[in-house]
């Protein structure tokens, strides 16, 4: 069994509610981000490429790749980064010491974050989930795929919250699960590939 | 820094001493700034995660390395004339140690899980490994100080130091494994790249060198050692050369850069040759022909100040070449589109913070006040 995802990016219109709903579910500090949209083209977010008319938009939605052949994990120095049977690349924030080795080692920046402080939020009332594990300052964060919904035959937040249907998650190696079908007949791109890390977000062109 | 061994100037004496008790004071005070409010008080972010710390730590390593192989290589090869001064270099390198662990200590955001490295080490990690490295440092070092000391008290014979000897030359070659904890990430490019070994070898020896001709040259003025202006000149000379060797690899990995004229590469070194790292990167250049020229005409006399110079200008050009080499590949990331904004990035350059400053001119004074009292504590003069 391997969990993957894969990202429509036909369908991905830049709403950002993937990255809303990661954040709620979360309860991600300030300043933290574990699944973001990126703009192609465009000089700042959310503007297009190119001059008007021709104008073009198009985005990339990133979060943690969770690599089969994962550099964080080879790069943690206390193996505070660690890849689980079904995939999922899984930060302990106990055990993370901080030199944000694992930060240097991943080629997809910034879907690793630090906590350069302590956790701070918009609001003071906790959000989200309960069985999220609390936020520390001074360690490394990342996308844990909401394995705490997995655990409850959940799918992850940003998955039910993206209203054109641009992310599916499921087991790859099982041919009927959503992924799978999702995939039947449509070319893919991972990011980097050239960097031989073996992502599995699948990028559906 | 100054050792002085008579009593009349006591008061030199007394006065460095208290200005680097001082700075180790700023520097505490410092740490416990940032150890409070967490390492947002550094200009370090998301992007950007390495910085004055981790360029401290790499030239610190560098000269720890450097200085167990040139204290090492007086007895493997009969250079009689320099075996009086392979017990300052081979305590300059412990020094470096205990500095270089310093430096790594007050860039982990938890340094209180620092022991995570002895009883959960990640065999795979480069930085593991460098971590064993700088620790056999740190024990070959004393063993090697300990041992020119015996030979020097003459409880022991010359002969019986050439185990230490072999072990500090190959120990200060393997310096090359710091160079793996960046050339060995996919994800950086310009550092991924066999280069990076001899780039960092070559600066471990150029800074172990420098940080010897500064003080071998105020022990001179004051009497502790007699280096004639002979041996100073070759020492300055094979500085030349191996900063020669530095100016190489640095033109050639720009040239490579600029080559394809697009792409990530371009694009980065373009950043550091023309861009917001154009500062940093000019005054390396300047620093690296300044240096060369320097050392190469450099009499080696103690009146004359060009070695001292020199020395400071390579150290200089070994410190941006670590800096440049850390900020071109952090700003300029392989994935660069715009989205939402992540701690830290907004400036797009990186000038450590005055808390950074203070925490490193502590670690620093910290180094030189072991160095002064081990001067005069230790018969490690002629």
């Amino acid at each position: 069994m391997r969990y993957a995802m894969a990202i429509d990016l036909d369908r991905c219109v830049g709403c950002h509610a993937c990255s809303v709903a990661c954040k709620v579910e979360n309860n991600l500090p300030n300043e933290i981000w574990w699944s973001r949209i990126l703009t192609v083209g465009g000089k700042s977010m959310d503007t297009p490429e190119g001059t008007f008319p021709n104008l073009r938009m198009q985005f990339l939605p990133i979060n943690c790749q969770h690599c089969e052949n994962a550099p964080c994990v080879k790069a943690c120095p206390v193996g505070a980064t660690y890849k689980r049977e079904d995939g999922i690349v899984v930060q302990d924030y106990d055990k993370c010491i901080g030199c944000r080795y694992c930060m240097v080692a991943c080629p997809y920046s910034g879907v690793r974050q630090f906590n350069w402080k302590k956790p701070e939020y918009a609001i003071e009332v906790a959000m989200g989930n309960a069985s999220v594990k609390p936020h520390q300052s001074n360690v490394v964060e990342k996308c844990t795929f909401c394995s705490h919904l997995l655990a409850r035959d959940m799918k992850p937040a940003c998955i039910d919250a993206c209203p054109n249907r641009a992310r599916i998650f499921g087991d790859i190696d099982d041919p009927n699960s959503d992924v799978s079908k999702a995939m039947k007949g449509r070319n893919h791109i991972h990011l980097l590939e050239e960097k031989a890390t073996k992502p599995s977000i699948y990028y559906l062109t | 820094m100054t050792v002085l061994t008579n009593t009349k100037k006591s008061n030199s004496i007394n006065l460095w001493n208290i200005i680097f008790a001082a700075l180790i004071l700023l520097g505490a005070i410092c740490w416990g700034f940032q150890l409070t409010k967490g390492l947002q008080v550094t200009n370090l972010g998301t992007s950007n995660m390495w910085g004055l710390y981790i360029t401290g730590f790499m030239i610190f390593t560098g000269i720890a390395a450097g200085s167990l192989f040139f204290a090492s290589v007086p007895y493997l090869f009969n250079f009689n004339e320099y075996k009086p001064y392979s017990r300052i270099t081979a305590f300059t390198g412990a020094v470096s140690v205990l500095v270089a662990g310093l430096f790594i200590l007050v860039d982990i955001g938890s340094p209180w899980k620092a022991w995570l490295y002895i009883i959960s080490g990640n065999f795979g990690s480069p930085m593991f490994w460098d971590f064993i490295i700088l620790t056999s440092y740190l024990i070959i070092s004393i063993i090697f100080t300990s041992q020119l000391l015996k030979v020097q008290g003459g409880e022991k014979d010359e002969s019986s130091i050439k185990t230490i000897a072999i072990v500090a030359f190959i120990a200060g070659l393997l310096v090359v494994v710091t160079s793996f904890v960046f050339s060995m990430q996919v994800a950086r490019p310009m550092w991924n790249n066999p280069a990076q070994s001899i780039s960092f070898l070559v600066a471990a020896l150029v800074a172990a060198l420098a940080i010897q001709m500064i003080i071998v040259s105020i022990l001179n003025r004051i009497g502790y050692t007699k280096m004639s202006p002979d041996l100073f000149a070759k020492i300055a000379k094979v500085t030349a050369v191996l900063l020669v060797v530095q100016l190489i690899i640095v033109v050639g990995e720009v040239l490579i850069g600029l080559y394809p004229g697009a792409g990530g590469g371009y694009d980065a070194t373009l950043w550091l040759v023309a861009g917001k790292g154009a500062i940093g990167f000019w005054v390396e250049m300047v620093a690296l022909i300044a240096a060369i020229v320097i050392l190469v005409k450099a009499s080696g006399s103690s009146e004359d100040g060009k070695i001292v110079l020199g020395a400071i200008l390579a150290l200089v050009a070994i410190y941006f070449i670590k800096s440049n080499f850390l900020q071109a590949e952090f700003l300029n990331t392989l994935i660069n589109m715009p989205g939402p904004q992540m701690f830290g990035d907004a400036a797009g350059r990186y000038i450590p913070s005055l808390a950074e400053i203070g925490l490193s001119l502590g670690i620093v004074s910290l180094g030189a006040l072991i160095i002064n009292l081990g001067l005069n504590r230790l018969n490690l003069g002629e």
